[in-house]
């Protein structure tokens, strides 16, 4: 029992980490709170739900154009919204609020063409597999084979190619980065394609398992953010951890409590990380004159 | 002629929502998604009660303010050591909260059922019962409410919370306690907050947890984005313009089934184009800088 929910609470955060990752990649690097990061899950949960279940494509293919074209989307985004901001010098309160709005904007378009109902995009009943007295479906074993393939590459991307010191130095310090000779903006598409695409990885992967309705990317995001601080703001890795730990968590909640009270354990969690260790598990104390925002 | 009361009334409660909300947003600079939070706890502390131990209404009015008060030195006092995007977040975090309490605390609040039969209010033996009386009572207690902002923001504390928020650290190094006074800009707009909340309770005499969601904050944030802050005029006609909306939208006769959706795509909207082209609002003063 005790490791079946253990089992569960990881699975469940290898799902809040893609989200979380994506989100970490945007937050870290060009500092904008991307609230419009769960519109973009929910987007690519219809794309590929228009795909899969409508036009009756292939699996792979619909995941590819979704990943393909919520990659667009991503870049779209910010060369509409934020990089006009960013260039009149607007605050990052500016920018969090355009992102409200855009999150209202995407939302409510989708809930206006699909309805509100939640669509089933597997319909099937899902092969299990028992290890021992665990047991785990089909869709849980890939969603943790997906994470950790995906984690891998990422972390090599960060630590071992150009365009992962590119992107580490535009967190560490965007102005450097453009007197490098880089242009800036090319770093933020690309932020925000990987960043986007990593939201709909989890967006197909929890869809199949769950379902989807128009609300569910304010729930991955608001999970993926509060991963993302109790991990650490700056730091990859502590997405992904802050996430796995969120995720066992809340299935220990579930068990001891009771399922209704999941988002008040989540975010009392996320107010006290917030309150006490805002650097988040990882991160390093820094002195006043160093601390960014 | 009560479609028209109707909306007056709920252009009154919102007035009271937008104008205390300005006072953290518009004077102090502290962006919180947590208004309809204090919203609700109004609500919910007053009809609570009213209901249960019969109390009249002007000491369950009372009581919901001194609630909302007390309930938001919980988050004020921790939290507002902590800078920009992360006092949002706590902010957003303390809604949610309120929301999973008000939502599954069943034996009090009687959860997603909601609470039925809310006594219209009767004050001093002055029954207030139709519709056109309920617009005069809210609109006596929008302007009491709105005097009483207008007063506080003009005063010193006003005064001292514009430098804040325009320059944190120079009104600091005037001697100016910086957390006290955000301490108490949080305490009076949460307390105005409930009052909202108790007219709510009282017009529509039913109260469920869905109407202080989260989105409830973002709407009441919108209507001050919208109209402008920093003054009294901006959020006012916010107000009226975000309340007028919707019904515009019926004259033009869309689908029902949409016509929440196209609102609040025109408010998204409205909120992309404002913070890009004017980012003061239609008629505000802090431009969010």
């Amino acid at each position: 029992m005790i490791i079946q929910l253990l089992v569960n609470g990881i699975i469940n955060g290898c799902g809040y980490a893609l989200v979380a990752l994506g989100f970490a990649f945007i937050y870290n690097t060009t500092r904008t709170f991307h609230f419009a990061h769960g519109a973009v899950y929910t987007l690519s949960a219809y794309f590929f739900y228009t795909f899969y279940n409508l036009l009756n494509w292939s699996l792979s293919l619909s995941a590819i154009l979704t990943l393909g074209l919520i990659a667009l989307c991503g870049i779209l985004i910010d060369d509409v919204i934020y990089t006009p901001l960013v260039k009149q010098g607007a605050s990052l309160f500016i920018q969090m609020l355009s992102s409200l709005g855009l999150y209202i904007v995407i939302i409510n378009f989708i809930a206006m063409v699909f309805q509100s109902e939640t669509k089933i995009l597997n319909p099937e009943v899902q092969a299990t597999y028992s290890i021992g007295n665990v047991i785990l479906t089909r869709i849980q074993i890939v969603t943790t084979a997906t994470f950790v393939i995906i984690f891998g590459l990422l972390m090599t991307i960060l630590k071992k190619t150009y365009l992962g010191k590119v992107i580490r130095a535009m967190r560490d310090n965007p102005d450097l980065v453009s007197a490098m000779g880089i242009n800036p903006q090319n770093v933020r598409r690309v932020v925000f394609a990987l960043g986007s695409a990593l939201a709909s990885v989890s967006a197909i992967l929890i869809g199949l398992d769950v379902g989807i309705d128009p609300h569910i990317g304010l729930t991955a995001f608001l999970n993926g953010a509060v991963a993302v601080i109790i991990g650490g703001v700056g730091i990859f890795e502590g997405a992904a951890l802050g996430a796995i730990l969120l995720g066992l968590l809340q299935s220990f909640a579930i068990w001891k409590i009771s399922a209704r009270w999941q988002e008040l354990i989540t975010f009392l969690l996320l107010i006290l990380f917030l309150l006490f260790r805002s650097e988040g598990i990882l991160g390093k104390r820094r002195r006043i004159e160093e601390a960014k925002i | 002629m009560n479609y028209v009361f109707h909306l007056l009334t709920m252009i009154n409660i919102y007035t009271i929502l937008a104008l205390s909300l300005n006072l953290l947003v518009g004077y102090t600079g502290l962006l919180s998604l947590s208004h309809a939070a204090f919203y609700g706890i109004g609500a919910y502390i007053s009809t609570l009660f009213m209901m249960n131990i019969g109390l009249p209404f002007l000491p369950s009015l009372f009581l919901a303010i001194l609630g909302s008060v007390l309930l938001s030195l919980i988050i004020s006092i921790p939290s507002l050591s902590l800078k920009g995007d992360y006092f949002v977040l706590a902010s957003l975090g303390f809604q949610i909260i309120v929301f999973t309490i008000l939502y599954n605390w069943i034996d009090v609040t009687r959860g997603p059922y909601g609470i039925s039969g809310i006594p219209r209010p009767n004050i001093l033996g002055i029954q207030v019962e139709s519709i056109a009386s309920y617009f005069i009572f809210s609109g006596v207690l929008a302007a009491i409410c709105a005097g009483l902002l207008y007063l506080i923001g003009d005063s010193p504390f006003g005064r001292v919370l514009k430098a804040i928020r325009e320059d944190e650290i120079s009104a600091a190094a005037l001697g100016k306690n910086i957390p006290r006074f955000k301490v108490i800009a949080f305490a009076i707009a949460s307390g105005f907050a409930a009052v909202s909340g108790v007219l709510f309770a009282g017009y529509l005499q039913y109260i469920d947890p869905t109407s202080f969601t989260l989105m409830e904050s973002v709407f009441i944030l919108s209507i001050i984005i919208i109209g402008g802050t920093g003054n009294l005029s901006g959020p006012i006609l916010g107000t009226i313009l975000m309340i007028i909306l919707p019904e515009i939208l019926r004259f033009l006769r869309i689908p029902d089934t949409i016509a929440p959706n196209v609102r609040e795509i025109i408010y998204g909207i409205l909120i992309i184009l404002i913070m890009r082209f004017q980012p003061q609002g239609l008629s505000g003063e802090y431009k969010f800088e």
